[in-house]
């Protein structure tokens, strides 16, 4: 019997994606369509411009997903789709797409937090190459631009739960990032550009404070250092060189070649030392509530795992203390739609359809997010096996 | 009795200008705003980047039971978080990355402000950059960075 096929679609936030992925393990194809270019005029994601872009996006990229993976849309088995966290505008363009689809053909639709779809990236890195799958319980640490969570992740067979042990109380690490970036006019995202700017400055030049958090330890803050950025500017008389560089560089994204005459030591050390600090908080958090939770393995996933740094020192640190750690490859890290079929995998072996009348959240905790046992009678208003 | 912000009279001179040292106390004067807020009622906040408009809403959230400290974050990214609950709604926006009134007019924003779709307190960061009908009350609160931890803080009604 060949391997039951779902199509998977993401919209959440910046980008347009679908994928086919069979059986939860075999990547068939996984296409994005990025709409940064869109955004870099604007320096961040804009929400009307990010709903108009997944509408226009959308048919073409669905297209390009079957016909990469050599398929039918009636080949497939289920349809999934994104419905929460993110723009509500966003999620309702892949949401309404998936149920017409699902109607269409009349296939199962799978409801998917996008958090849960950012740690089955892992797992389905894992399975797609052969390899062998992390150890759970794990620890996740799922870290973007609007996101940044210590998930203990338990499985039970094909069935997950999911419960916080550490979260930001305001930015996320990639809003640092972004912010920082858009404070020293380095253009967006500040991610990749500030990470290939740290490896040519002095880590050690600005010492950062480490914010401490009261009462849950593995919580994280991201705001204080986005100010100490802007103290520091301030006080080191950094404007008038920054006012320069984002003249010269004018609208859209920057290369690191262009950028690289354009930054000077101070810079390249405040950059160098930024990323050092939130790094470090980072890593040492994610390995402190490892090591508490007694984990099998750690996960790094999300937009900023593909940080290089960040890759780096959390599994050299890992590995130091026996933990395994396990971050997929920047296609799989980034958001993407392969990791939405993959964490709808759980989902449709469970019978967990979702119905017509399922809603897009702007919030959507994943503490609530789990796969159940099949129901025994589901309601008749939704797509039931075999209907 | 409940007093509102569309009463300047109930502005407490405490809210009117008030000097933070710190997050916390920043934080302790949006939980004293919650307390003069009608159930509709719109605020924003002005000031650079660092100056603790986040933290400012995290005690008007906790002051209005709709949230807790913690769970309150910056919206900079995902624009728009809703908080419910002790039957009061709360509407956190942050217009950080948004240029210009084109795209901000765009978002929406008209059915979530008072006199919208529902009876909700909306705090705008950036606020700044919002444009006001001009029948629209609001209260504006200016965030002066004035120190490495110090903070002026001054409400007015528009």
């Amino acid at each position: 019997m060949s391997q039951p096929l779902i199509l998977a679609i993401e919209s959440s936030c910046d980008e347009t994606a679908a994928a086919v992925v069979a059986g939860g393990a075999r990547l068939l194809s996984n296409v994005v369509l990025s709409q940064i270019p869109v955004h870099q005029l604007y320096g961040g994601v804009v929400p009307e411009l990010a709903s108009r872009e997944h509408l226009r996006g959308i048919v073409p990229v669905v297209r390009q997903a079957l016909e990469k993976a050599g398929v039918e849309l009636s080949q497939m088995d289920a349809i999934a789709a994104t419905h929460g966290p993110g723009l509500v505008g966003a999620l309702l363009v892949g949401l309404t797409y998936a149920k017409s689809i699902s109607t269409a053909i009349n296939k199962p639709l799978l409801c998917v937090n996008h958090l849960a779809g950012h740690i089955h990236a892992v797992l389905l890195d894992r399975r797609n190459q052969g390899l062998d799958e992390p150890g759970f319980p794990a620890l996740a640490l799922v870290v973007s631009g609007g996101h940044t969570t210590l998930y203990l992740v338990e499985r039970e067979g094909e069935r997950f739960s999911y419960r916080t042990l550490g979260k930001t109380r305001d930015d996320a690490a990639g809003e640092a990032y972004d912010k920082v970036a858009k404070l020293l006019a380095l253009g967006y995202p500040g991610g990749p550009v500030i990470d290939q700017l740290a490896a040519l400055g002095n880590e050690r030049a600005v010492p950062f404070t480490r914010a401490r958090m009261k009462g849950n330890p593995f919580d994280f803050s991201f705001s204080g250092i986005k100010t100490a950025v802007l103290r520091y500017v301030q006080v080191h008389g950094m404007a008038e060189s920054i006012e320069a560089r984002r003249r010269a560089l004018g609208p859209g994204r920057p290369t690191l070649d262009r950028l690289k005459p354009l930054c000077d030591p101070q810079t390249l050390d405040l950059v160098a030392s930024f990323q050092h600090a939130v790094v470090e908080d980072l890593v040492a958090k994610t390995l402190g509530a490892a090591n508490e939770a007694g984990v099998q393995s750690i996960l790094l996933t999300g937009g900023v795992a593909a940080n290089k740094r960040l890759r780096l020192e959390l599994t050299s640190r890992g590995a130091e203390a026996g933990i395994p750690v396990y971050a997929p490859p920047l296609s799989l890290c980034t958001d993407n739609a392969a990791m939405i079929a993959a964490a709808a995998w759980p989902l449709y072996l469970a019978g967990q359809w979702a119905g017509l009348d399922a809603a897009a959240y702007a919030q959507l905790p994943l503490d609530a997010f789990r796969s159940m046992p099949a129901p025994d009678a589901a309601p008749s208003s939704r797509h039931t096996p075999g209907e | 009795m409940t007093t509102t912000v569309d009463d300047p009279v109930s502005l407490p001179p405490a809210l009117r200008e008030f000097a933070s040292h710190s997050p916390e106390e920043t934080f302790e004067y949006g939980r004293t705003l919650a307390s003069v807020l009608s159930d509709s009622a719109l605020v924003l906040l002005q000031g650079d980047l660092g100056a603790g408009k986040t933290a400012l809403v995290k005690g008007l959230a906790e002051g209005l039971g709709v949230a807790r400290e913690e769970d309150v974050v910056s919206p900079s990214y995902t624009l728009i978080h809703e908080y419910e609950g002790n039957g009061r709604r709360l509407y956190h926006i942050d217009l950080y990355r948004l240029e210009g009134t084109t795209e901000i007019a765009t978002l929406g924003l008209e059915d979530l402000l008072p006199g919208g779709l529902r009876e909700a307190v909306v705090a705008v960061e950036w606020g700044g950059k919002l444009p006001l009908h001009p029948q629209q009350r609001a209260l504006l609160i200016t965030i002066d960075i004035t120190g490495e931890t110090s903070r002026i803080l001054r409400a007015s009604l528009l």
